[in-house]
């Protein structure tokens, strides 16, 4: 029987990509395509594939989001995220989002087969700077390394976050109420409460802790004099 | 016409992806890939391409600078941009820069094979947000 996975990337462009490259693997089929977290849960739940490949950076849920939610849903889901940086910070939330598998993007090409390999056999694939993080923890006595010394931030709901990722996108409560099925009222109660538990007074202080968070991603600045340094596919 | 093109992009992933498009055209050939502009400009010197696909972001050389040079040295060469940068600055730089074309990566799956097919006829390609600019 084929191993089917499910690809979640909002470029189509790099879903080609990847979708070229997994089928070159005999066995191996994309059951599936997703341009962003909602629709890869949707799908997921729908198609229930083998694997299923989110990438962070992307538009109305982010794939760190879509995995806990997936996660929720299901625990078996096996899910590997793509990323453009491994910073310390992304690679903890993709740990405790529960991803069993963590790509960067710019080295998919010659890590994702064997990403997908590892989950196929029940184990899990991590970058060498993922392995040197976590073996930073068990050195420091056990400890999960700086989490513990880091300022405690309100922790959010799920749904705060997913509310949060809106409002910071530029979408109105109505728009977010209309996106979550939910009514006008609650999507301003919860965004009241997002305010309320992060002191915070406009949207703009929003946008910049969605930002800060990896709830959304900004691209490159587009002037033409800063066309260098690394980048989102 | 059998168009022979060069692939330029810091991602293989990417470059992966173009491919699948750029192959769904039987007379064109990918003759070659680079995945920086001084490996761009090596390979363009070496292989003679008709069109190049190029990214503007990309480390060691960008594409911007890639293209000037190329301009200059290779003046039948056509340059198609195709980059993340859906801004009118970036594209007037591309333009200002010799290139005959630009293309956002995100529509990309639509607009490159009109866009490779409209530069390898000289003819001027801009697409931003899916419109066709100029």
């Amino acid at each position: 029987m084929k191993l089917r996975i499910l690809l979640a990337d909002d470029h189509e462009i790099v879903r080609r990509g990847l979708r070229a490259l997994l089928e070159k693997h005999e066995g191996w089929e994309v059951c599936g395509e997703a341009s962003d977290g909602r629709e890869a849960i949707e799908k997921a739940l729908q198609l229930k594939p083998d694997v299923v490949i989110v990438d962070i950076g992307m538009p109305s849920l982010n794939g760190l989001d879509a995995t806990r939610q997936l996660l929720q849903h299901d625990p078996q889901f096996k899910i590997i995220v793509l990323t453009i940086t491994d910073s310390d910070q992304v690679i903890r939330e993709a740990l405790d989002a529960g991803a069993r598998g963590f790509v960067l993007k710019s080295d998919a090409a010659r890590d994702l087969v064997s990403a997908v390999e590892a989950l196929q056999n029940r184990r899990m694939f991590f970058t060498p700077r993922v392995n040197d993080l976590v073996l930073a923890g068990f050195l420091e006595k056990g400890q999960t390394p700086s989490r513990d010394q880091a300022p405690k931030l309100p922790t959010l709901t799920a749904r705060e976050r997913e509310i949060t990722q809106l409002l910071a996108e530029g979408n109105s409560s109505k728009e977010v109420a209309s996106l979550l099925n939910l009514s006008t009222k609650t999507v301003e109660t919860h965004r009241s409460n997002i305010m309320r538990k992060l002191s915070f007074h406009s949207i703009r202080d929003l946008v910049v802790y969605a930002i800060k968070n990896n709830l959304i991603q900004i691209e490159m600045p587009s002037g033409p004099k800063s066309p260098t340094g690394p980048t989102a596919a | 016409m059998t168009i022979r093109i060069l692939l330029v992009d810091d991602h293989p992933i990417v470059r992966q992806g173009l491919k699948t498009i750029l192959e769904g055209h039987v007379d064109w050939e990918i003759v070659g890939e680079a995945s920086d502009g001084a490996e761009a400009v090596a390979k363009a010197q070496q292989l003679h391409p008709d069109v190049m696909v190029l990214d503007v972001t990309m480390p060691t050389m960008n594409g911007l600078e890639a293209c000037r040079l190329l301009r200059r040295q290779l003046p039948h060469l056509e340059i198609l941009f195709v980059t993340q940068h859906d801004s009118p600055q970036m594209m007037r730089e591309a333009l200002d820069a010799g290139a005959r074309g630009y293309v956002v990566k995100s529509n990309a799956a639509r607009d490159l094979l009109e866009g490779v097919e409209a530069v390898s006829q000289h003819r001027i390609f801009t697409a931003m947000n899916g419109k066709n600019v100029v």
